[in-house]
């Protein structure tokens, strides 16, 4: 039987986001992320004066862009995309340039000092392929992201996808975005 | 707030880079320049051809040292990727260093050549094979030299005008602003070494050549940048804002101060000032050192100011100043 092609991508409802930073932790503790690096943060929008005031938090991490142009101006191919969409960094060729740091619109990347090569968010490939879902979703306690394949119509992420309004972000750098934020 | 990813070295690296790209064109372009057939600015030629690859080799160093593995930058060549402008660029400083080294030994005596491998343990047999004149090839190395010359100074533009995330590089004339101020600089330093040269001090008609080779660079260089600011202003939103980094934000007073008016316009105000007697009214060229000197030291200066405000600001620059405005 010939392997479903698949495109992972997650939809985040960030006015379910109560900023207590779970996702930020789980990720680390998933990863081993160094002290001082992170793969993903919540972003803290703040509108207007007291008493008129709102706040808004917005989840973020590496888009897994179609079109990503980290991968693009990677000089050793170090930074790739799985055929399912997930864009990793290859350690072994990485050489440290962060060129592809540069290149990200979203300050999604991050240098490894420790190891000298740049790192980010893998979409916890390594829980995917288990069938699992990635560690921010798993314990997120008000269920903000959702993660799923856009190529399978069964799925809870397309259905919210067909059915809600959504945004992604910065849409205009070309790069195909895959996080897609409700409104 | 934002960490700069790239720093100081890469700063250094770029303006290396271009000034050597724009000595190897000075010293090509004042090879070829014949009155009666006879080379009339030799000596020019020879000065630009001997310090022409050192700046881009220590760059390059440098460049590997900025590296956070700096031992693996040998992948860099057993990788091609014709979409990453920096394994196309490595490929081209390399080809041009090689051609810069070799155009070095072209303008060797046969005295320094003989000196040179006098150094040589005489049995590195396979060394000595390598003691040959190749004076006659100086025009033909530089013929091919030029392409490459011009190739790595617009690289350096290149290399951050392809970065759609960042709207203070990503125009059309980053490249041609760095490729202008790169030939600048190599002129400049060429006028630099001939007036400090003591032993055989520079003749008039050779400062001449290099002010008026100046003059044309700083001038195509200032015709760049006025679009360049003139366009953003024009453009889309996220490239106004990133604009709005040298128009009222942290880079202002270096941009328009040191590096527009210091490294720019006084520069090209001083060697206008020299050239236009001897254009206009057929006066003799003053050829004064140390007006010389200061010119090409400015526009040294802001040719390095140039990078720094591009390197720094430019990574300060993204789109997610969209959504701060709303």
């Amino acid at each position: 039987m010939a392997m479903k092609k698949k495109r992972y991508a997650l939809v985040i409802d960030s006015r379910k986001c109560i900023n207590c930073k779970a996702c930020v932790v789980a990720c680390k503790a998933e990863n081993n992320v160094p002290i001082g690096n992170f793969r993903n943060r919540i972003n803290e929008e703040r509108k207007g004066e007291y008493p008129k005031l709102s706040i808004n938090f917005e989840p973020e991490q590496c888009h897994h862009c179609a079109e990503p142009s980290c991968v693009r101006v990677c000089p050793t191919g170090a930074s790739w995309q799985r055929k399912d969409g997930i864009v990793l960094v290859n350690y072994d060729e990485c050489i440290g340039c962060r060129y592809c740091m540069v290149a990200c619109p979203y300050d999604a990347r991050y240098f490894n000092e420790e190891q000298g090569v740049v790192d980010k968010c893998t979409l916890c490939s390594h829980r995917v392929d288990k069938g699992d879902t990635p560690a921010c979703v798993e314990t997120c306690p008000s269920k903000v992201r959702v993660f799923g394949d856009l190529e399978d119509t069964s799925s809870r992420i397309h259905e919210l996808l067909s059915t809600r309004r959504y945004r992604v972000k910065e849409p205009q750098t070309g790069n195909g975005p895959q996080l897609y934020y409700l409104l | 707030m934002h960490e700069f990813n790239w720093g100081l070295l890469i700063v250094i690296y770029l303006f290396l880079g271009g000034l050597s790209a724009g000595l190897f064109f000075a010293a090509g372009l004042a090879d070829y320049m014949t009155v009666d057939d006879k080379p009339v600015y030799a000596r020019v030629a020879r000065m630009g051809a001997f310090l022409a690859p050192w700046p881009v080799a220590i760059g390059s160093g440098l460049l590997i040292l900025d590296l956070g593995n700096w031992y693996r930058f040998y992948k860099l060549f057993i990788h091609f990727r014709w979409e990453s402008p920096m394994s196309i660029g490595s490929y081209l400083l390399t080809i041009f260093t090689v051609i810069a080294f070799l155009y070095l030994f072209a303008w060797l005596t046969a005295d320094e050549r003989q000196w040179l491998f006098s150094k040589v343990p005489a049995t590195w047999k396979q060394v000595h094979r390598l003691n040959v004149d190749i004076s006659s090839w100086r025009g033909k190395i530089a013929m091919v030299g030029f392409p490459f010359s011009i190739g790595v100074g617009i690289y350096t533009g290149v290399l951050l005008g392809a970065v759609s995330a960042r709207p203070f590089w990503n125009t059309n004339l980053v490249a041609q602003m760095f490729l202008f101020s790169a030939l600048s600089s190599g002129a400049a330093a060429l006028m630099l070494a001939m007036v400090l040269n003591k032993k055989s001090p520079a003749e008039k008609h050779e400062i001449k050549f290099l002010v008026t080779l100046d003059v044309v660079f700083i001038s195509l260089e200032l015709f760049i940048i006025l679009p360049y600011l003139i366009h953003g202003q024009l453009s889309s939103l996220a490239v106004k804002q990133a604009l709005s980094l040298i128009l009222g934000g942290p880079y202002t007073f270096v941009f328009w101060g040191p590096f527009l008016v210091m490294g720019l316009l006084v520069p090209l105000a001083i060697e206008v000032y020299e050239l236009a007697p001897n254009i206009f009214k057929g006066h003799e060229f003053h050829g004064s050192r140390n007006l010389a000197l200061t010119a090409a030291g400015l526009v040294l200066i802001g040719g390095f100011l140039l990078r720094y405000i591009f390197v720094y600001a430019g990574q300060v620059s993204s789109f997610h100043q969209m959504g701060m405005l709303n």
